[in-house]
């Protein structure tokens, strides 16, 4: 399939101005497996993801603050963790960690580890991108 | 021998050795251990060898308490009974389904799971099954993709399903019941009611009236009712000329405690990495297909959250599908379509397959699965079957169904699905949603309940009297002759369906019965 010209530059505009937008992101300072359930983005998709995590922030308004809940996560990791934060793989042992340890929340009737759920609020809090 | 029983002169009086009332799975059982003795046996079937509306509404009753399937419809009263249209469902009870457990209030059998195992062994051939082995590891059957999708789990374990046919006792068995020289069956013999001796201490004979108003008797030195739980209740309460109360019922026992199995959808799952090899084992190939598996909660997590025994079935299906009961999915108008497809010589799929395909799942590896509790029933005695004030055709009360589940029948499926989403998270093998009806409080129940058409208790088995209403070999505790087969003794009803206990019941019952007359 070719592109033609104007439609080249039309989505190198759209790239830039994407790009530039997460380089404005105040989100930043959070690393992105923080806020970025993978696992669960993959089996249920970003949008339901998203509305986990305003459920979870309905239920438990006290952490309706993305400073808060990144430090939750990190916290816990740090109580009940195997050790420094080491990003996906260490996220993903602080989830199964927490299932096995019975630390699950239900959001929407989801069986969610404490971790994830906080993971969907903070993605949930996260500026909608726009859309491609 | 086979006699229509309209044709005899009123007033006949049958005389047997052995007194079977009811042509089901239990009374065909125990009449055919009976073949080619001495002992003349007396089989009495209410309906003929088919089908027939006149007599199906026997068996209409009144609903009160939880909505329920119309009795009429989940019973058949013909020669076969209710196997005439049974699934062919079998597994056996667990060792911990006997067990007193104090967090189950009226639980505990006087026999274990060892006295069944013998019974459980010749029932499989009677019901057309294969070897009896029940562990995953017997039937992976050379296929790397049957295995156990939670391995090295404590709250959970793979329980094993064979599959009848479905064995219809009404044609397979039929011809050996005819020819039997000494197995005298009458059909269209509707007992309705039994008669004591002065003392009330056994039966002396049961009275069988027809439609156009004939009445006979059966008389012989033991009678066993087979009749189907809820009529097995409904014929003794009705039995009380002599015994306002009912025959049996001096301790006011028959009757309750009648339980179901939960049939209900309750969770989601969405698997992490979609693929046929974690769930080939758990679905279902078809009636009749392959043996196959259903998660289980183990013991250890039974005793430890203090929970009822359950398992969860899959479904492959697509995230949002609407998903229906068992009494949904299979209402009276799907069971008509079935029979009629049955009747019509099978031309084309089964209504109820074309029915489950409308929801098949869109993806070729599915990831989504509907799951569907199979669970025990606390036993209530509140949960019960009295009499109507409305008589069928032939003067009987009818049966009044008061179904009442409890907080622990609800709290105990929550804890499953919350326990297995745990599991499900620890091992990366999905997450699970529990359905809402689940989340509310733990009395509260939705339209949607559902059975399995699977009636158990009204009669429980116990050793003491006060407890019970049959004694461990299923007799009657205050009639010396007077025994009960079928689902009626369950004191518990375990996570499996019923028939293939109900057959080794039967089976233990008749080497009781024979053994007592030395013919063992």
């Amino acid at each position: 399939m070719s592109l033609d010209r104007r439609r080249f530059l039309q989505l190198t505009a759209l790239g830039i101005i994407t790009f530039a937008d997460s380089g404005c992101d105040p989100w930043d300072d959070l690393s992105r497996e923080t806020d970025h359930p993978q696992l669960l983005m993959m089996m249920l998709g970003p949008q339901r993801v998203r509305e986990l995590g305003r459920q979870y922030l309905l239920t438990t308004p006290s952490e309706e603050n993305s400073s808060l809940l990144y430090r939750n996560i990190r916290e816990s990791s740090a109580r009940f963790g195997r050790g420094r934060w080491f990003g996906y793989r260490a996220i993903d042992d602080q989830i199964r960690d927490d299932f096995t340890e019975g630390r699950t929340v239900l959001v929407d009737g989801w069986v969610l580890s404490v971790t994830e759920a906080r993971q969907a609020a903070l993605y949930s809090l996260r500026p909608v991108s726009p859309a491609i | 021998m086979h006699t229509d029983a309209r044709t005899l002169e009123n007033g006949t009086v049958l005389q047997g050795d052995l007194c079977i009332v009811g042509a089901g799975a239990a009374g065909i059982t125990i009449a055919r251990e009976f073949a080619n003795t001495p002992l003349k046996v007396l089989l009495l079937e209410g309906g003929g060898f088919e089908f027939e509306q006149q007599m199906q509404d026997l068996y209409r009753g009144e609903i009160v308490g939880q909505p329920y399937f119309p009795l009429q419809a989940a019973a058949l009263h013909y020669f076969g009974g209710t196997t005439n249209h049974w699934a062919g469902f079998c597994a056996t009870f667990d060792d911990i389904d006997f067990e007193k457990r104090d967090w189950v209030p009226h639980s505990g059998w006087p026999i274990r799971r060892k006295d069944l195992d013998p019974f459980y062994a010749r029932a499989q051939t009677i019901l057309d099954l294969g070897p009896y082995k029940y562990d995953p590891g017997d039937w992976k059957m050379g296929d790397a993709d049957r295995v156990p999708l939670i391995g090295d789990s404590r709250a959970f374990s793979t329980k094993m399903w064979q599959f009848s046919p479905p064995t219809r006792f009404g044609t397979k068995y039929r011809n050996e019941i005819v020819n039997s020289p000494n197995i005298h069956l009458y059909t269209h013999a509707s007992v309705v009611e039994l008669e004591a001796n002065e003392e009330l201490t056994a039966v002396r004979s049961a009275r069988i009236r027809t439609f156009d108003g004939k009445e006979y008797s059966a008389r012989a030195p033991r009678f066993v009712l087979c009749c189907h739980a809820i009529q097995n209740a409904r014929l003794l309460l009705a039995s009380k000329a002599q015994a306002p109360a009912g025959l049996g019922n001096s301790n006011d026992l028959v009757g309750r405690y009648f339980m179901e199995h939960f049939e209900m959808p309750s969770a989601e799952l969405v698997l992490a990495r979609p693929q046929t090899t974690k769930t080939n084992l758990y679905l279902m190939e078809g009636l009749g297909g392959p043996p196959r598996g259903e998660l289980a909660i183990t013991p250890a997590a039974q005793r430890e959250h203090r929970v009822l025994h359950g398992t969860a079935s899959f479904e492959a299906g697509n995230y949002g599908d609407p998903v229906k009961s068992t009494f949904q999915f299979i209402d009276t108008l799907m069971m008509n379509a079935q029979r009629a497809w049955r009747n019509g010589g099978m031309k084309g799929p089964p209504p109820m397959a074309a029915a489950a395909a409308a929801t098949a799942p869109r993806e070729a590896v599915p990831r989504f699965y509907h799951l569907m509790t199979r669970q025990e029933q606390t036993p209530n005695p509140d949960s019960r079957v009295t009499l109507s004030a409305e008589k069928d055709a032939l003067g009987v009360p009818r049966a009044r169904l008061d179904w009442r589940p409890s907080d622990l029948d609800k709290r105990s499926i929550r804890t499953f699905y919350q326990l297995l989403g745990r599991e499900m998270g620890r091992t990366g093998t999905g997450r699970i949603q529990i359905k809402d009806w689940l989340l509310s409080d733990d009395k509260t129940w939705p339209s949607f309940i559902s059975g399995g058409w699977h009636h158990m208790g009204t009669a429980r088995m116990a050793d003491d009297p006060k407890q019970g209403v049959v004694d461990a070999n299923c007799r009657v505790h205050s009639l010396s002759n007077l025994y009960i087969g079928g689902s009626a003794v369950y004191p518990t009803a375990g996570a499996v369906n019923p028939t293939l206990t109900l057959v080794a019941l039967a089976l233990r019952l008749a080497d009781h019965l024979k053994s007592s007359r030395g013919l063992a």
